[in-house]
């Protein structure tokens, strides 16, 4: 408090020898516990609480024992911490008859992420880069419908998309999934790498034409260099949204493939035997730990990310 | 005299109306070709099987037929040209060698296909279809390669900087890079977007089951979805957490915002609190709720154990409300996402205004609410876009929450399109469902882009 005093004392005598005489300025002070900011945190506080209750129900759940948690209610904290739902979560837990826990769905899902988000933003930065700097007519139509299909229903598009991986001997494999996402990452990161583009001085694209540069040389030695910004928003839009896909997973994969959150849900989800509420909990920890983990580091890069991805779609 | 003024305006670059017409036939002849032969391909030849073998040539010969014609057009165009034609002075050289090679590798894939493809085993399925693709329609395709080659030779015969590029030119030859590049974003905005729904919507007309047969019931399909109860539901269902959710996620996006606006301390820790269920999937996301909603051991048990033995609160196991449990649930998830696009349309709105508003003695919610908030009008548009087009998707957050229980009190149309596609081997009533989903997002679509893009073409 007294901190606070004095350096108001300092800031306020400093103010005073720059700007003599012309009387008080900046806002009036409002006082620290007025009515209106009483209002203000408490409600703030009461959602923010309302918001975090299911993560530390989560948590506290995934840490107790099932004797507990018959016993108490499920916002009591663990007397007795175990990490055993843990263990039993990554390496034990049945789907069926399978009994390997979550570890398979996490690593097959590791497999669908990383090719994935390369191939959805390599093609869809070049496709961005042609549809900014090189524009050719009817380069709007198939971008319009592009940008149409990121609204569709995908559940027009499933059964074509089956035929078609079919076709291609990919139906079922990670590999088919990786197309899957690359497909429908598409409209979104185009508009991105568009958008971002179209915002770079022209006079730059222009200098290089100008030196000599064809259409890879300037993307490689020009654009990629400067747009490390949007590349960066563009893989936390596609790592949490592939690893956070269930629809596609279910419907391009088969059991030995399944990503993580299919396996998450027929793991919880299945009828038989009893249900163990700490490991189904620690379970769906640890599926959300993933995008949790890149939303607390991106901060606010992911806000800027949905926000590119939402305003302008 | 009037001859040489002829000449010298052919010469400085206004092409000769009979030749533009020529390159118009000409492109619309190689267009026409592939195109027939490609809906030949996908179902065309149909029509021509009552034909016999006549029908047989039709389906073979009628592509070619029309190619021939753009043969003829070239022929048009090159005779009509009033420089000669030599490979040594062409503009477009590079582009003609390039698609003469094509045409050549087009033609040797077909004749070695069969060795090719043994030889190439490892490359796996893929490069196996493409190779059995090039035998079935390389011919087909090295000629379309060839013609392309001379129509480029014929338009790029012209030395003079001045002329304008003909039109072959424009589509085949400029800004050949960008055209190739962007070559995904084509196959995927036609083959599967437009392709995929097209598909869809015709073979919702069929008696599609465990495979998709062409064997035509018209609306039967659509007759039966809405004699369904399940589907019913299912859009009843739809109705009740699309309009709560549009309408709670708006309103307490916006107070949220509105409040965070205030200059309060810790705005990013709030803002992160209230943004990261939205990280989270719609499968974690119901699986929390399901356990924090169960009556044993959840909200209701705690409050029991505090005494209020009668409280009652179960919405995932009561028929009547187990849509609202997972309302909860999606707005836990959605608010987040909806506060962070109005906190940046309410910083978009001039401090001036507000000060001016101060100024005049307006009280703070009037400002809000007569000024603020018809400012923001694009923001709340696009979130109303993108609420809705999210809403009808709903398909994870039930599966997980409630797997459309008890009974069938929380199916949502999401869930029916991929229980009849994948597990209840009725292909037909999916594609339907699917359809009726599609129209139900395009009535909310095609106005929002009407009056986003539409009003700006004519402004």
């Amino acid at each position: 408090m007294a901190d606070t005093a004095s350096l108001n004392m300092t800031a306020a005598s400093a103010d005073a020898v720059a700007t003599d005489l012309s009387g008080p300025r900046g806002p009036r002070p409002r006082p620290r516990f007025s009515r209106r900011n009483i209002f203000l945190y408490g409600a703030l506080f009461v959602v923010a609480v309302y918001y975090l209750l299911p993560l530390y129900v989560m948590i506290v759940t995934s840490l107790k024992g099932m004797p507990e948690i018959r016993l108490g209610n499920i916002f009591s904290p663990p007397v007795e911490i175990t990490f055993q739902p843990w263990v039993k979560a990554w390496a034990e837990a049945c789907t069926g008859l399978n009994c390997e826990g979550l570890s398979r769905g996490f690593w097959n899902s590791v497999q669908i992420l990383v090719p994935s988000v390369v191939l959805s933003i390599a093609v869809a930065s070049v496709n961005g880069y042609a549809l900014a700097n090189w524009r050719f007519k009817g380069a709007d139509i198939f971008f319009t419908i592009l940008i149409f299909g990121a609204f569709i229903p995908y559940q027009v598009m499933l059964y074509p998309l089956v035929i078609m991986l079919r076709e291609l001997g990919l139906y079922g494999t990670l590999w088919g999934l990786v197309l899957v996402h690359t497909v429908f990452g598409m409209p979104i990161l185009t508009l991105l790498f568009r958008n971002y583009f179209t915002s770079l001085p022209e006079e730059l694209f222009k200098a290089a034409r100008v030196d000599g540069a064809g259409f890879w040389g300037i993307y490689f030695k020009i654009m990629l260099p400067m747009s490390l910004p949007i590349f960066v928003v563009a893989i936390i839009i596609q790592v949490t949204g592939i690893w956070n896909d269930f629809l596609f997973g279910v419907v391009y994969t088969k059991p030995d493939t399944y990503p993580m959150t299919v396996q998450l849900n027929n793991i919880v989800n299945s009828v038989q035997g009893v249900k163990e509420y700490n490991v189904n909990m620690a379970a769906t920890l640890l599926t959300g730990l993933v995008p949790l983990i890149v939303y607390f580091i991106s901060g606010k890069l992911f806000v800027r990310g949905i926000a590119a991805g939402a305003v302008k779609g | 005299m009037a001859d040489t003024v002829e000449t010298a305006v052919a010469a400085a670059g206004a092409r000769p109306a009979e030749r533009s017409r020529w390159e118009r036939w000409l492109i619309w002849g190689i267009a026409g070709g592939i195109l027939l032969r490609l809906a030949m391909v996908l179902g065309l030849s149909v029509w021509f099987e009552p034909l016999g073998d006549a029908g047989d040539w039709f389906i073979e010969g009628l592509p070619w037929l029309v190619l021939a014609l753009a043969a003829c057009a070239l022929f048009a165009v090159a005779s009509s040209s009033t420089n000669s034609i030599s490979l040594s002075d062409n503009r477009l050289r590079g582009h003609v060698i390039g698609w003469t090679i094509a045409a050549l590798l087009l033609v040797v894939l077909d004749l070695l296909g069969p060795q090719i493809k043994s030889s190439v085993a490892f490359l796996g399925k893929p490069a196996r279809i493409f190779i059995e693709f090039c035998g079935v329609h390389g011919t087909f395709l090295a000629a379309v390669c060839l013609l392309v080659a001379g129509a480029l030779a014929t338009s790029g015969s012209e030395k003079h900087l001045v002329s304008r590029p003909g039109m072959f030119e424009r589509v085949w030859a400029s800004n050949l890079t960008a055209k190739i590049a962007a070559v995904p974003m084509m196959l995927v905005a036609l083959g599967v977007f437009t392709g995929g729904t097209i598909w869809t919507v015709v073979y919702s007309f069929t008696d599609s089951r465990l495979l998709p047969r062409e064997k035509w019931v018209g609306l039967a399909q659509y007759d039966r979805l809405w004699g369904e109860d399940r589907w019913l539901i299912s859009i009843e269902n739809l109705l009740i957490y699309g309009v709560c959710s549009l309408v709670f996620s708006i309103v307490i996006g916006f107070l949220l915002a509105a409040m965070l606006d205030q200059k309060v301390r810790f705005e990013n820790t709030f803002r992160t609190i209230f943004l990261y269920p939205f990280a989270l999937s719609f499968i974690v996301t119901g699986l929390v709720w399901q356990w924090v909603l169960n009556p044993d051991f959840g909200i209701q048990g705690m409050v029991r154990s505090l005494g209020w033995e009668s409280f009652t609160f179960d919405p995932l196991y009561n028929q009547d409300i187990v849509i609202y449990g997972i309302l909860i649930a999606g707005l836990w998830q959605g608010t987040g996402l909806i506060m962070c696009l109005m906190l940046a349309g309410l910083r978009g709105i001039d401090e001036e205004i507000w000060k001016a508003a101060r100024i005049d003695g307006i009280p703070m919610w009037k400002t809000y609410l007569f000024i603020v908030i018809p400012m923001m009008r694009p923001v709340f548009i696009t979130t109303l876009v993108l609420i809705a087009s999210g809403i009808v998707r709903v398909y994870d957050l039930v599966v997980a929450q409630t797997s459309g229980g008890p009974g069938i009190a929380s199916e949502v149309p999401a869930k029916y399109v991929y229980d009849k596609m994948f597990l209840g081997q009725n292909l037909g009533q999916g594609f339907a469902a699917s359809t009726v989903m599609l129209l139900s997002v395009l009535i909310v679509l095609i106005p929002w882009a009407y009056l986003e893009f539409g009003g700006k073409k004519r402004g």
